[in-house]
């Protein structure tokens, strides 16, 4: 299986930048992250001690619709309570995050939004990473069908999608926490539970951290996982970003 | 000094504050002490409202009370109460600009799968026309000053939106309303039978009279499903879903058809006439949102614990589950969850899940979850039937 493809910091006058495409559902994403900014006629803020952490989800061929104000509440509240919004600038600031569905097949009027979902989850936390907004986690994200038959398909196509009988999307954090659950289609639990362990493996990977909480970094077993992908992402920026740094040793 | 200042103002003003004002200066600190009680005191743990942590506030139906809809319904659920109108009008096939293509390519499906069973592609056909046509128009008003938050008469707000989303995604994933009942026929009467036809005229129009003589569509009942919340005190969405789903069933479509002399369709004023629609189930939502003892868990700059650990310090509850909850309870929770189950057979079937904005409920609460929904299931189904 083709695996997914992001680079960060792509758009120099935001804060920070990530595209994200993944080959399986066809779905490319740019997010653009500006933190902490000043939000016009937010002196009244509901909660003036932490950041307001503000979503946009831009469709690729129409304008935003009920739908993206759905899928932007759900960002919202994912990204809210990971971003450490009372650190020092942050608080009665904004974190304003931008996504936009560059590619990818459109999502009709009153269709699930679950298929790109996964795709926005990760755009969105690179974006932030990118920008340098403080996090208490990372997360990694994955959508799951369950088949006619019963077998689990990870990242179904928009069309495999449709004929599934029911969808279900994960966000795990890095430490193992579910942070995420969007399932749809008709199942009962025990699916979900086989799902979810399902899930639990692409996140996070068979060889979780070990006992002493580091992170084992053998050849191989960090990019099988998501969070491994995510993790190693970041580490290429990190290694191009400080290249002069390197070098000078 | 306290003796210097009683002369003047001889009754001291009270240092205690009524509960009601604690309710509002402290309102984490109000909801843990109702729902953590000190060991000593022997009371049990409940919440600001008086109800258990699983104990959903008081639901009452009354369908058919707007008389100018075909379907209506009013749920209340505690202080939240719903409005819903179901209103059907016509849109005929001839308006449809991609009809022709849609009917050859439907066609063309049931060509293609009809080794796998008819009952399958039917179930094709119906999501396909409900979704394709957008025979389902539900919107949700939240501007009809339900909230001090949301001023009458000003554009829908994210949540209203996001709302009507959830309802329409709701209606399609679920497949609520079938796709037959909003048909509207004719069937050409069979003018050429065996020796009209033998007599030999017009060879060349054989294969269109052949095809003619099929009944077809003429045209579609678009239902639109207008929600109004006419005062919101938390959980709207159960609310609005089960005004929905009341109204739904509560709706009385006119008999039609196709007037071939007249090319337009009729619809009969006999009440006796007009059928209700089969819905397909019974999807009830319940809602839930989760409250964290300690409410700096979140952004104090220690360490979150693995999903293990947390596990295993289980024993001091650090939060509750509160189901159904009400304005006040969802202004000191982030972390929400939904849960829509039907029963067949009284199997329970879980029809769209949903948890955001925390890390603390996982598998083991999402288990209690679906049990505590289909308790819940065969309460509001009691309220509907009798409605």
């Amino acid at each position: 299986m083709v695996g997914p493809i992001a680079s960060l910091s792509q758009l120099n006058r935001a804060d920070g930048s990530a595209s994200y495409k993944c080959p399986a559902t066809g779905y490319s994403i740019l997010g653009a992250v500006n933190a902490p900014i000043e939000l016009p006629a937010r002196r009244d803020a509901l909660k003036p001690e932490e950041a307001t952490v503000e979503v946009f989800v831009k469709p690729g061929t129409t304008t935003a619709g009920v739908g993206e104000r759905y899928v932007e509440g759900i960002l919202r509240s994912v990204l809210g309570k990971i971003v450490l919004g009372r650190e020092k600038g942050f608080p009665r600031r904004g974190v304003v995050l931008t996504l936009a569905i560059v590619g990818g097949e459109n999502v009709e009027r009153g269709d699930s939004y679950l298929t790109i979902l996964p795709a926005l989850l990760h755009a969105g936390l690179l974006a932030m990473v990118s920008a340098s907004v403080p996090l208490s986690m990372t997360f990694s994200a994955t959508l799951l069908g369950v088949t006619k038959s019963g077998d689990i398909v990870r990242d179904p196509s928009p069309t495999a999608a449709k004929a599934a009988v029911s969808l279900h999307v994960f966000a795990v954090s890095s430490k193992n926490h579910l942070l995420l659950n969007e399932s749809e289609g008709r199942f009962d639990f025990d699916t979900w539970e086989l799902v979810r362990e399902r899930a639990l493996s692409i996140c996070q990977g068979e060889t979780a951290a070990s006992a002493d909480g580091d992170v084992s970094m053998g050849e191989g077993t960090a990019s099988a996982s998501l969070s491994g992908f995510i993790r190693e992402t970041v580490e290429d920026q990190v290694y191009s970003d400080y290249a002069y740094n390197l070098d000078s040793i | 000094m306290t003796s210097s200042t009683t002369p003047i103002n001889p009754t001291p003003p009270s240092l205690s504050l009524p509960p009601s004002q604690f309710a509002r200066l402290q309102p984490h600190a109000y909801l843990l002490a109702h729902l953590s009680p000190p060991p000593a005191s022997n009371q049990p743990s409940v919440r600001a409202n008086g109800r258990a942590t699983s104990q959903f506030r008081v639901t009452s139906a009354n369908a058919g009370s707007l008389t100018h809809t075909n379907g209506s319904a009013v749920v209340r659920i505690g202080d939240t109460a719903a409005v819903c109108g179901v209103r059907a009008e016509i849109l005929h096939t001839k308006d449809i600009a991609s009809w022709s293509v849609l009917q050859a390519s439907s066609e063309q499906n049931l060509d293609k799968s009809n080794d796998v069973g008819v009952s399958e592609t039917h179930d094709e056909e119906d999501r396909g026309h409900i979704q394709d046509l957008n025979l389902l128009v539900p919107n949700l008003s939240l501007s009809t000053g339900c909230a001090p938050g949301f001023t009458p008469g000003a554009p829908p707000s994210a949540l209203a939106q996001s709302l009507s989303h959830q309802i329409l995604s709701l209606l399609h994933s679920t497949r609520l309303v079938r796709a037959d009942d909003l048909r509207i026929w004719y069937q050409p009467p069979n003018l050429d039978s065996e020796e009209f036809r033998n007599a030999g005229e017009g060879m060349d129009v054989d294969t269109e009279q052949s095809e003619g003589s099929e009944r077809e569509i003429k045209a579609f009942w678009v239902l639109y499903i207008d929600v109004m919340i006419i005062s919101l005190a938390g959980n709207p969405f159960d609310a609005a879903w089960a005004s929905v789903l009341a109204a739904l069933r509560d709706t009385k479509l006119p008999k039609a058809w196709w007037d071939a002399d007249n090319e337009t369709i009729l619809c009969s004023d006999n009440v006796a006439d007009a059928r209700k629609l089969s819905l397909r189930g019974l999807p009830i939502a319940s809602s839930f949102c989760s409250f964290e003892g300690d409410a700096a868990a979140g952004w104090r700059a220690v360490v979150i614990p693995d999903a293990e650990e947390q596990k295993q310090k289980k024993g001091a509850q650090q939060r509750w589950i509160l189901a159904d909850p009400d304005g006040y309870e969802e202004g000191l929770s982030q972390e929400r969850a939904s849960v829509v189950v039907d029963k067949e057979n009284g199997k329970t079937v879980i029809v769209k899940m949903e948890k955001h904005g925390g890390w603390t409920v996982d598998s083991d609460d999402l288990r209690q979850l679906v049990d505590v929904s289909a308790r819940r299931w065969d309460e509001m189904k009691r309220i509907l039937d009798q409605c």
